[in-house]
């Protein structure tokens, strides 16, 4: 790109900012989330595509079919915002994109001795997947992954912890709010 | 005796691994009292070395018998970099994992060594990573300390291959406290496979490569190890870092921000998770309890399954973030995996509480911690558990004792009727550098002379 082009594309984008976008006080900047991908405050994401076994697609849609949305183990860990499973290419491969809270390498052997059952059901349908216990998935990850090129969190500071803490807060004021403004008869 | 109560409980039918190449560090307990010396040394000359290795050898102590834990030990680590120059082959250089490779200081991102813990205000020979060897003589009484340092030193007097860096004396009596002036190190994990025979209550042992290298961890997990198999096996990794404890700060901060002494002896409590005895608060959550602080078959025979909302201990005290012990969890983490069996030594003398005014001296503590997993370990435990909160459901609070603060310094302490919130925490004990230490098999360091 030309340097005339890159100021022009610059202006555009501060001009649309400030007559289409709106300020929240928030930070929403980005840095690296480790050795690959993005973080904006306390959110990071990943992003991987990787071929599937045979069957693989058919074993995945089957699973979250069963689940329809519930996934528990998902909800055990405690650090995912969402998480996507995209099939592609005649479900030969698959997508694999998730929002979270902090590190996940830090964890891999948390969920080595705590979920592998769940992460192998999962991800053993995807070729060459090491097995959640062996050392070298971390690094199958890594070899997976692809740095996303534009990431954007809503609410960056806060962590799924957050903000279950301040549902459960909010719920309780609100309760206290309408038992104060009952109207006894 | 003071010593009986640290004699834990040896059955030889539970022994099923190899103490006798064991270095004895690993599974011996700090004896109480204690006499010692670390040292640490730069390698001149790797042929030299070698020879020097050869001699010391045969005073390098071994774990068989660490349940009597009598005498004087002698421990002997590499550093990465010790290892690089005393000439290890390079296929066996690249199996040691990236983090010991790169040494603690360049680590400082991963470390959260931020802030006024950054690597850059070190002390030099851990900034600029000089050390090769770390060495440590302990013993339960001054006389065998004497000797068994004279016959150390002795080993390499005449020999220019090993430059002595620094060495340090340390000792502390009958009473184990750190400069805070609380009892400290009373609770280590056990390793499965020691022998050790756990009373009923107290946590089942931990697998033992969770802590020794060769062997299945949590998990039933063999995690790679160094090769070849003669050097990796039997071995294990040791974290040190020295910390500078700024007691004074500590003081005026509790004497600020409560109404009498009572409440501040509360405040610093919480804040570690135990009273100055020792006496957890689980188990004494309005005072301190002397006799159960002194007593170790209960000062440690607890869990915060019962303290569900941390009114006892709070989520955010240094004892329940480094040990959760049965806490809710918030993130999904299995306890048993960041554990370490620490080896600290204290420097300096106790300040007490009624002192707010900083006398410059040097005093705090040298962490010496030991895992097979070293280097993830503190990682973790750095990043996860005591430089953020989300584990604790406490957004990004830090670990009020061992945190490296920021602008905010919040301490959250659950309490009735309303959870109280102090700001303004100052990093208490600041990092002065620190190093990664491969700890050898008996039959590696042998391994290693023969090169």
């Amino acid at each position: 790109m030309s340097v005339l082009d890159n100021i022009k594309l610059t202006a555009e984008l501060v001009k649309a900012n400030f007559s289409e976008g709106i300020d929240d006080g928030y930070d929403h900047s980005t840095t690296s989330a480790g050795k690959k991908g993005l973080r904006s405050g306390r959110v990071s994401e990943l992003t991987a595509i990787a071929n599937l076994k045979p069957g693989g697609a058919e074993n995945l849609k089957k699973i979250m079919e069963i689940a329809n949305g519930n996934l528990k183990g998902a909800t055990k860990v405690g650090t995912l915002h969402d998480l996507r499973i995209v099939l592609l290419d005649n479900d030969t491969k698959i997508l694999f994109c998730t929002a979270y809270d902090g590190d996940w390498d830090a964890y891999i052997d948390d969920f080595a001795t705590k979920i592998p059952q769940l992460m192998d059901i999962i991800f053993g349908n995807v070729e060459g997947w090491p097995g959640i216990k062996d050392p070298s998935v971390k690094q199958f990850i890594l070899d997976h992954q692809i740095t996303a090129t534009g990431w954007y969190v809503g609410v960056p500071h806060l962590t799924v912890n957050d903000v279950r803490r301040n549902d459960k807060i909010i719920t309780g004021l609100n309760k206290v709010i309408d038992d104060a403004n009952k109207i006894e008869k | 005796m003071a010593l009986d109560f640290l004699k834990r409980i040896f059955n030889p039918n539970n022994v099923t691994i190899a103490l006798d190449d064991i270095q004895a560090l690993i599974l011996r307990s700090r004896p109480v009292p204690y006499y010692g010396t670390v040292a640490v040394f730069e390698i001149n000359d790797a042929t030299q070395a070698k020879l020097i290795l050869k001699e010391l050898l045969p005073i390098i102590t071994s774990a068989k018998d660490w349940h009597k834990n009598e005498g004087a030990s002698v421990t002997l680590t590499f550093t990465y970099k010790g290892l690089e120059k005393i000439g290890l082959p390079k296929d066996s250089l690249d199996s040691f994992p990236e983090a010991f490779r790169e040494g603690m200081a360049k680590r400082a991102p991963f470390l959260n060594d931020v802030g006024v813990n950054d690597p850059k205000y070190w002390e030099k020979d851990f900034k600029n990573a000089t050390i090769h060897i770390a060495a440590a003589v302990i013993a339960n009484s001054e006389e065998h300390w004497k000797t068994k340092l004279q016959e150390f030193r002795a080993k390499f007097s005449n020999n220019k291959g090993l430059k002595l860096l620094k060495s340090h004396d340390f000792g502390a009596t009958e009473e184990v406290k750190n400069v805070f002036g609380f009892r400290d190190g009373i609770s280590n994990p056990e390793i499965e496979g020691s022998g050790i025979d756990t009373p009923p209550g107290f946590d089942r042992p931990l697998k033992t490569g969770e802590f020794v290298l060769g062997y299945p961890g949590e998990g039933d997990i063999t995690k790679p190890y160094p090769q070849p198999d003669i050097l990796g096996k039997n071995g294990s990794f040791l974290i040190f870092r020295k910390y500078q404890s700024q007691v004074a700060d500590f003081n005026k901060y509790i004497q600020e921000n409560s109404r009498n002494p009572q409440e501040g002896e509360l405040l610093a409590a919480k804040m570690v998770g135990r009273w100055r005895s020792g006496a957890p608060l689980v188990l004494s959550p309005d005072k301190d309890d002397k006799e159960l602080g002194d007593d170790p078959h209960k000062n440690n025979a607890f869990s915060f399954k019962n303290d569900e909302f941390g009114k006892k201990c709070p989520f955010s005290s240094h004892i329940r973030r480094m040990n959760p012990r049965d806490s809710k969890t918030f993130v999904l983490e299995d306890e048993r995996l960041h554990r370490i069996i620490r080896r600290s030594v204290t420097f300096g003398d106790i300040v007490p509480p009624d002192v707010t005014k900083d006398d410059g001296k040097e005093r705090g503590q040298y962490f010496m911690g030991i895992s097979a997993n070293a280097m993830g370990t503190l990682e973790f435990l750095q990043k996860q558990w005591a430089n953020d909160g989300n584990s604790q459901n406490l957004g990004t609070e830090k670990d009020p004792m061992i945190g490296v603060q920021d602008s905010e310094g919040l301490f959250t302490m659950p309490a009735d009727p309303l959870v109280k919130r102090y700001r303004g925490l100052q990093t208490f004990n600041i990092v002065k550098g620190g190093e990664y230490c491969f700890i050898p098999s008996l039959s590696a360091l042998r391994w290693i002379s023969e090169l």
